[in-house]
């Protein structure tokens, strides 16, 4: 019990002090994951528009199977990119295995069907009449889909929130594409990871309080905007 | 003799085997009001949605500007023509000002001429006083005068409207009826389904009604 206090002690320590190293690890991981969800939350709504509003064959197959990707184990998407980005893999004479480039690519592809099942239902949601509405009043097409779009943003914002918290808590991606290179890739979990399979527990608590205090602020944030949400109906 | 401004013909529509709508013919005038009376699940709102744009017909042919083409091909330029209202009109986020002028933004218009035609458009139907106030905060009433100014700043040649005046009281439904019969004296053709033909008595030119499909 008092090596655990002490432990805690330190990695308060570490977290107040401005530990470089630590604080280091944790800009990096809110650079990958940032890049990551803004890449992927514009392309992922257009998709989710689509599937509700497009007239296309297939369209349930295509939410079945990013329903499905829901579930696939961050490890696998690793061990995916991880062939695909490989010295003798199709693309590697792109250079990218162990770099924040391949992080962000592995994190896109977590987070992309999450982001279109939740936009889906969030837009599958919204008032047909607002649809109606913006193409009556002469609304080109991408118009409308904006203002569909700003017409359901506290859900959507939700869905958003939602992707970024899965994917700066991944650890499998980051660990096998990124390859946990101090200072270059090492992350938030690759970091708690190594951390504690040397016994070195204080840094793993601190990076861990940090991912913590995100969760508290994340889930915050998203129930307040949810109350909006309820507000603006 | 006044020529119509468009012609609908032969509007066939068929929902998982059942026609809602049969060889339905419809022509629109300038200046004048129709009414379309019908049972619910007629195929009111159906019409006007096809008419609009707004949904596909099974079948349906389109006399425009000298030519008759199918429905499919025609209505993309005649949509720019047509306005259609839901019976609870949808008053998009934001003020009464960006609602009234959302249709502006896609004119050639810049934007000191769209303010000075939305606090035009807001002094005409009297709305002048709320043209700041959040649209959603505001009585289904002055909704549905905020929807009705948000279609007339475009000059449409069509309106069509859903029940415009149900679930009104009495004096939110003559302030309506009232911008709706300067509506019509501008020349806009007007569409509009009611359960109640007393309630618009004096702006209705023609009265047909939706049963079985066919208008009669």
């Amino acid at each position: 019990m008092e090596g655990i206090l002490i432990t805690t002690q330190k990695a308060l320590h570490l977290l107040v002090t401005g530990d470089q190293e630590l604080w280091s690890i944790v800009i990096l991981s809110f650079s990958v994951s940032l890049k990551a969800i803004v890449l992927t939350t514009p392309p992922a709504m257009l998709v989710a528009y689509s599937l509700v509003n497009g007239n296309f064959p297939g369209k349930r197959v295509i939410l079945a199977v990013f329903n499905s990707l829901l579930s696939v184990p961050t490890v696998v998407i690793g061990l995916f990119l991880y062939v695909m980005l490989t010295r003798q893999g199709p693309f590697g004479d792109l250079r990218l295995l162990f770099s924040q480039t391949a992080m962000v690519i592995g994190q896109i592809l977590l987070c992309f069907p999450i982001l279109v099942a939740l936009g889906f239902a969030t837009i599958n949601a919204a008032d047909r009449r607002v649809r109606e509405t913006s193409i009556t009043l002469g609304a080109p097409w991408w118009y409308t889909i904006l203002t569909v779009l700003y017409e359901v943003r506290f859900g959507l914002l939700a869905a958003v929130l939602t992707g970024f918290g899965r994917i700066i808590s991944e650890v499998g991606i980051s660990m096998m594409v990124g390859g946990n290179i101090l200072g270059y890739t090492r992350n938030i979990t690759t970091a708690i990871a190594l951390e504690t399979s040397k016994g070195e527990f204080a840094q793993g608590i601190a990076l861990g309080i940090v991912l913590l205090a995100l969760a508290f602020v994340l889930t915050t944030f998203l129930t307040y905007v949810q109350g909006k949400q309820g507000m603006s109906k | 003799m006044i020529q119509p401004l468009v012609v609908f013909r032969g509007i066939e529509k068929t929902f998982a085997e059942a026609k809602i709508l049969r060889n339905v013919d419809i022509s629109l005038y300038p200046g004048k009001c129709i009414l379309l009376t019908g049972n619910n699940g007629s195929g009111k709102t159906t019409l006007l949605k096809i008419i609009a744009g707004l949904e596909t017909p099974s079948h349906a042919e389109i006399a425009f500007s000298g030519k008759t083409q199918s429905w499919k091909n025609t209505i993309r330029s005649v949509q720019k023509e047509i306005i259609y209202l839901h019976q609870q009109p949808y008053l998009l986020s934001g003020t009464v000002e960006s609602n009234v002028s959302y249709g502006l933004r896609f004119t050639s218009l810049n934007r000191k001429q769209i303010r000075e035609l939305v606090k035009e458009a807001l002094e005409w139907a009297g709305l002048a006083n709320v043209a700041k106030n959040q649209a959603k905060t505001l009585s289904g009433g002055v909704q549905q005068r905020v929807a009705f100014t948000r279609a007339w700043i475009l000059n449409p040649k069509v309106l069509l409207l859903d029940e415009p005046l149900a679930n009104m009281d009495i004096e939110s439904r003559e302030q309506a009826l009232d911008l709706l019969k300067r509506m019509k004296s501008d020349g806009m053709s007007i569409v509009i389904t009611s359960h109640d033909a007393n309630i618009i008595d004096g702006l209705i030119d023609s009265h047909f009604s939706l049963s079985d499909g066919k208008l009669d």
